[in-house]
């Protein structure tokens, strides 16, 4: 058999690979873990090696920041590799425990984190100055439509993101409406996962739920959803965007007043999956400079070479087996470095892992971090 | 080594914030905002059994009672390694007792020749910890419950630990065939992908109704059964609790005087 029939080297495009190092060089991770990307990319070109290497526990290591996809000259996704190897595993139901409890939950309950569907919509309760938050009916009109995201409606300390997300489109009189109790997981981390039968099925769910609503675009609250809907999704026949770029259009439209001052040095931290994968990275940073008060700072590491918080990949599941420094600790104290008082986000992840790290740093009186949600509640 | 493994769709309580409501009929719950899943323990055994297949070769048959929606808990375990399954289903079996259950199951399980009857050792939902051991009864083998571990020593005979009190295993050995019943933690239960479910929905999941059971309407259900479900009902809160003041010699001298007083003692 000649390797051009290899599995991965079809699926993947493996020789188009001309192993220039460039994905192992920028992967952010390699600080800290075993993990050579284009070692895999090199390795899987051997069909009779796969079931080798997807044992290899660093295949989980991978936080698909899409920092090797970006750099590779040939157009190539080598995280995609790992991800395959993954999806061998899952396949064989070979997964770790954390990962195992996550996807079934999926199915289950429609969010990765054990909880109850029926309990999707109780972040609704008590939003300040908003009575009762639009939820559409099947065939019913509206002009956006709004995609909470799991972690959103059941962390407690990302719930208030959503309240939040609620006040601002209240405030300036957005037709939106969200989809209640029958909301599920976008699929994302199912795929990242390595489940791709489990994700197919998200997508079909999630498609025919949408196409029940009459309305023109999809926002979402997290990027990891947002991308998924926008990228992945086969037969999604509807604009997808995140909420930052919504607020910022509706800033930019005079809809929305931000009159509180947050006087403070901010440093805004780019979500992989809103920067490197979609590349938004303007918007952000323009509703921070219309709050009064705010004087922006920026990283070294900004933009695309935004150094990953290692929330996304599946990581918030499976833990890694190195004990170095992790990423979001390197990158709060690069905040601390720059003076900040503020690290702004807009991502769920994002604000759980670097929230984790500021604790873990002792930093807690120093800085906070905060979702530009939390921000724009506190300026309205 | 052919065993099999009765596995329960309940609904799930996993986590601490699922609300459970009594129904309107008082001898239910309302069941219409759960998710269903298979019953902890139940996977467990599932495991196990795969396991023992793994290692020793044989067949693996999943018995379930439960209406067309178990198929979905049915066919993960013959994803993860079973090889066929039977259902039982007849409105005659609602509101069946252990011992009504485990005369379901013995129906189901006596002609199959298996070496080892598996069941989980508690349902989470009625929380029992009985059909397993009256399943042995039943069918006349010997049991062990609250097993931990299984080794097999020789071709008709087991070493099973039994998890007991105090976290101490009791080690005994048991010939086959017999029942035992699964505690959780015995392993860890592999993941059954959403590809390797359904392509396990071409095998066969063979069918029981009473008929089919051969028992009459007075051995199933409710008109079977020695202990009937009269009436759910929330606890009423009652007061406080009294915390006793003092040291040690004080408050036991004030405790024994309560449990004297109540007629406890």
């Amino acid at each position: 058999m000649s390797i051009e029939q290899g599995k991965f080297v079809q699926k993947y495009d493996l020789l188009g690979c001309i192993q220039c190092g460039r994905c192992t060089g920028g992967c952010p991770v390699t600080v800290r873990t075993e993990l050579n990307v284009r070692k895999f990319v090199n390795d899987t070109i051997d069909d009779n090696r796969l079931e080798e290497l997807s044992e290899k526990p660093e295949i989980w290591d991978c936080t698909t920041c899409n920092t090797c996809a970006i750099r590779c000259p040939k157009g190539l996704d080598p995280f995609e590799v790992l991800l395959g190897l993954r999806s061998m595993r899952a396949e064989e139901g070979n997964i770790q425990p954390t990962a195992r409890d996550a996807l079934e939950s999926m199915f289950n309950n429609g969010n990765p984190w054990g909880k109850p569907a029926a309990k999707r919509v109780d972040w609704m309760e008590g939003i300040e100055g908003v009575e009762k938050v639009r939820i559409l009916e099947p065939g019913e009109k509206a002009d956006v439509l709004v995609h909470t995201c799991c972690t959103a409606a059941y962390d407690p300390r990302i719930m208030p993101l959503a309240k939040n997300l609620v006040r601002v489109l209240e405030a300036a009189g957005v037709d939106y409406g969200f989809i209640g109790e029958e909301e599920k997981h976008c699929g994302s981390e199912a795929r990242r996962l390595g489940e791709e039968g489990l994700f197919e099925y998200f997508d079909e769910e999630n498609t025919e739920l949408f196409g029940q609503y009459d309305v023109n675009r999809l926002v979402c609250l997290s990027p990891h959803c947002m991308n998924t809907f926008k990228n992945e999704y086969q037969n999604l026949n509807l604009p997808v965007t995140h909420y930052t770029e919504l607020i910022a259009e509706l800033i930019e439209d005079k809809k929305l007043e931000l009159k509180n001052e947050i006087a403070a040095p901010v440093v805004f931290h780019d979500p992989c999956y809103l920067g490197k994968k979609n590349n938004v990275f303007d918007e952000p940073r323009y509703i921070l400079s219309q709050i009064p008060g705010v004087e922006p700072l920026e990283f070294l590491r900004s933009r695309e070479r935004s150094l990953c918080c290692e929330g996304g990949g599946g990581k918030m599941w499976v833990e890694s087996e190195s004990k170095e420094q992790r990423l979001a600790e390197t990158r709060i104290m690069d905040a601390k470095d720059l003076g900040a008082k503020i690290v702004a986000v807009s991502c769920p992840f994002c604000l759980l892992t670097l929230e984790d790290a500021l604790k873990v740093k002792g930093l807690e009186e120093e800085m906070r971090v905060a979702d530009i949600l939390e921000l724009l509640g506190e300026a309205m | 080594m052919n065993v099999v493994v009765c596995v329960k769709q309940v609904p799930d309580t996993s986590d601490p914030d699922t609300e459970v409501h009594i129904d309107s009929s008082g001898r239910d719950v309302d069941r219409s905002k759960f998710s269903f899943v298979i019953n902890d323990a139940d996977n467990y055994a599932v495991e196990e059994a795969i396991l023992l297949k793994e290692k020793h070769g044989g067949e693996v048959t999943v018995v379930n009672i439960g209406p067309e929606t178990a198929n979905q808990v049915i066919r993960m375990a013959l994803a993860k390694g079973g090889d066929s399954a039977i259902r039982l289903e007849d409105e005659k079996f609602e509101f069946s007792d252990a011992v009504a259950t485990a005369r379901l199951l013995a129906a189901a399980v006596k002609d199959l020749g298996c070496d080892i009857v598996m069941t989980g050792c508690m349902a989470s939902d009625d929380g029992y910890t009985a059909v397993g051991v009256a399943l042995a009864q039943v069918l006349g083998l010997p049991h062990a419950a609250m097993v931990k571990s299984v080794e097999v020593v020789e071709e008709g005979k087991l070493k099973v630990a039994r998890e007991i009190e105090g976290g101490l295993m009791e080690m005994i050995e048991i010939q086959t065939p017999c029942v035992l019943t699964i505690q959780t933690g015995i392993n860890e239960p592999r993941y059954a992908s959403f590809k390797g479910i359904r392509a396990a929905s071409k095998k066969e999941i063979k069918l029981m109704d009473l008929a089919a059971t051969g028992l009459s309407e007075n051995e199933v259900g409710e008109a079977g059964s020695k202990s009937v479900m009269a009436q759910y009902s929330m606890p009423e809160i009652g007061e406080l609790a009294e915390i006793l003041e003092g040291d040690a010699a004080e408050t036991s001298v004030k405790l024994a005087g309560i449990l004297k007083d109540k007629g406890l003692v």
